[in-house]
């Protein structure tokens, strides 16, 4: 489970341009869920998915990781229980490293790392066997480098790596928005069954409204770095993306204008 | 052409110039740190392995104090840079400077001779080969072992590690990596491996001196972009064995260069002969690739 309480940040606090990214934000998410986030720019999405990953550090507010106080801890210490897909393609794989290298990375995630061979044998039936489901044919391709993969290609590598090792939360930061619609259509496929068959709780950040009513259980729309409102199960099911922009407004008592909401 | 000493002496530096650009493929290569230490902790390997030499230090014990010395200014650049978060190129010449204090601080003067001591060299002269053929042996053995350790390093899981640090330092912190305690242990690792290089140079020529650091950067990129050019990195060994060939060619050439009357160079053109080549080896795998593209026909 995870539990953010009250988080507030700001950006470059006492200068001109000084931007408050999280008010107060709280949300908690239960073990198996899975949220979509969805706001207009600067609502404090990728803000928040960040200062749940530890990327930044929040000014105020606690953060907790299946029992785990992490707001003080830095990226690499809450890596055990926090994976993560990037919204860059190339952020999420090294791409002068060959594909079972790349795996190898993850596959100790959050673990320590020795002396001993990194690629180890007893690993690559795992790792063809997880590539297979793919369906790209890179089960056969473990020794090319990362970097004759194509976007599509890499960030479905990426989704692979982050479910290789248990984690309480997979962190996913508009992941298909930088690929084209047939791609990001089958990472979008592939994220809903490895969530589904491994069990996962996961956090998706989207730009879409429909991927948001589409995908997942429970939708939570972000505003001025608060959570607007926070819908699941029945009120849910068969929502639109006009009854999102409704309930929207009735809940702010203002008006929509922002164009990216509507994309998608 | 080149006398059969100028020649072997030509492996032998090349051979220690490619410990220096095992350093350098360590920080500029593997961690993307610009790291100019090597110019002090080459000295520093010098200075450290002869001073406990003369104390009557046994030479290989003193060796790997200058290792374990050469790793620490190693891991001072890094603190500089990781934990107080100065520019990583400045904090390298923040070492650098201090180490020329350092130096002179442990040898207490400029120069320390060692001609009359027993280094690591001399147990190996009563196998009966030819005086200068002696070192080329030696270093050949250590420029191996070195390599394979590196190589085994390079595939560890902290080996790997510290490659996914360089390369993609976000993406490592998301799998957990400690990225700023990977570049302390690689840049260390670096200048450790130049300390070598500077304490067995000390005892292959005799004596330790405080300027014989000058420039050991340029000469550790030349060999290092060199060999990159003949050999492509495309894998981690073939990368190591770039570095000590392209070392040894450096010196070769270096040596060719200085020992042809028609071209009638003298010593003094040593910088001036590096610079050019340092220039041929940046400039010539591009010549090549356009001189193949024109004779080959183009695949789609």
């Amino acid at each position: 489970m995870i539990s953010a309480t009250d988080l507030r940040l700001t950006f470059g606090k006492g200068t001109p341009l000084e931007n408050p990214a999280l008010r107060g934000m709280s949300l908690t998410v239960n073990q198996g869920e899975f949220v979509t986030v969805i706001g207009s720019n600067g609502a404090g999405k990728s803000t928040f998915l960040n200062a749940l990953a530890g990327e930044v550090m929040v000014d105020s507010g606690q953060i907790i990781v299946d029992n785990l106080d992490v707001t003080r801890l830095p990226t690499h210490k809450r890596a055990a229980r926090v994976a993560r897909v990037f919204q860059d393609p190339l952020a999420g794989t090294c791409e002068n490293l060959s594909i079972e290298e790349n795996l190898a990375l993850a596959i100790k995630r959050g673990q320590s790392r020795g002396l001993t061979s990194a690629v180890k044998k007893q690993y690559l039936g795992q790792f063809r066997e997880s590539l297979a489901t793919l369906k790209l044919g890179l089960e056969n391709r473990l020794g090319d480098k990362m970097g004759l993969l194509s976007g599509g290609q890499r960030q479905a590598v990426s989704l692979l790596m982050a479910s290789l090792t248990p984690s309480s939360i997979l962190l996913l930061d508009e992941h298909t928005a930088a690929l084209d619609p047939k791609t990001a259509n089958f990472v979008l496929e592939l994220t809903q069954q490895i969530i589904e068959e491994q069990k996962l709780t996961a956090l998706m950040v989207t730009h879409s409204m429909k991927q948001a009513l589409e995908v997942g259980s429970r939708t939570v729309m972000l505003h001025q770095g608060q959570v607007v409102f926070d819908i699941a199960g029945k009120d849910r099911d068969g929502l639109e993306v006009k009854d999102l922009l409704g309930l929207f407004e009735k809940q702010r008592g203002l008006e929509v204008d922002d164009d990216s909401l509507l994309l998608g | 052409m080149l006398s059969d000493i100028a020649f072997y002496g030509a492996l032998e530096t090349g051979l220690i110039y490619g410990l220096v650009a095992f350093g350098i493929y360590l920080s500029f290569r593997v961690l993307d740190f610009p790291d100019l230490t090597v110019d002090g902790s080459f000295p520093l390997g010098a200075a450290v392995a002869a001073m406990l030499i003369i104390e009557g230090w046994n030479p290989w014990l003193a060796t790997g104090c200058a290792v374990l010395a050469g790793m620490a200014a190693g891991a001072v650049t890094a603190i500089l840079n990781v934990k107080l978060n100065i520019l990583n190129l400045l904090a390298s010449i923040l070492t650098m400077i201090a180490l020329y204090s350092v130096n002179l601080r442990i040898m207490g003067r400029p120069n320390v001779a060692l001609l009359t001591e027993e280094t690591v060299l001399t147990p190996w002269y009563d196998l009966g080969l030819a005086f200068h053929q002696v070192p080329v042996l030696l270093f050949t053995l250590v420029a191996i072992v070195s390599l394979i350790l590196l190589w085994r390093f390079m595939k560890s899981e902290t080996g790997l590690a510290m490659r996914a640090t360089g390369a993609n330092a976000r993406m490592a912190r998301a799998q957990g990596i400690a990225t700023g305690g990977m570049i302390i242990l690689g840049v260390a690792l670096s200048n450790g491996l130049v300390g070598l290089a500077g304490a067995l140079f000390a005892q292959s020529q005799g004596a330790a001196d405080v300027t014989m650091g000058v420039g050991v950067i340029v000469i550790g990129l030349a060999s290092l972009i060199g060999g990159e050019a003949v050999i492509t990195p495309s894998t981690v060994v073939r990368a190591l064995l770039a570095c000590v060939v392209g070392a040894i060619i450096y010196r070769l050439a270096i040596a060719f260069a200085l020992n042809a009357d028609i071209l009638g160079l003298q010593a003094q053109d040593l910088n001036l002969i590096t610079a050019v080549l340092v220039t041929l080896a940046i400039v010539l795998p591009g010549v090549r690739t356009k001189i193949a593209g024109r004779f080959t026909s183009k695949k789609a």
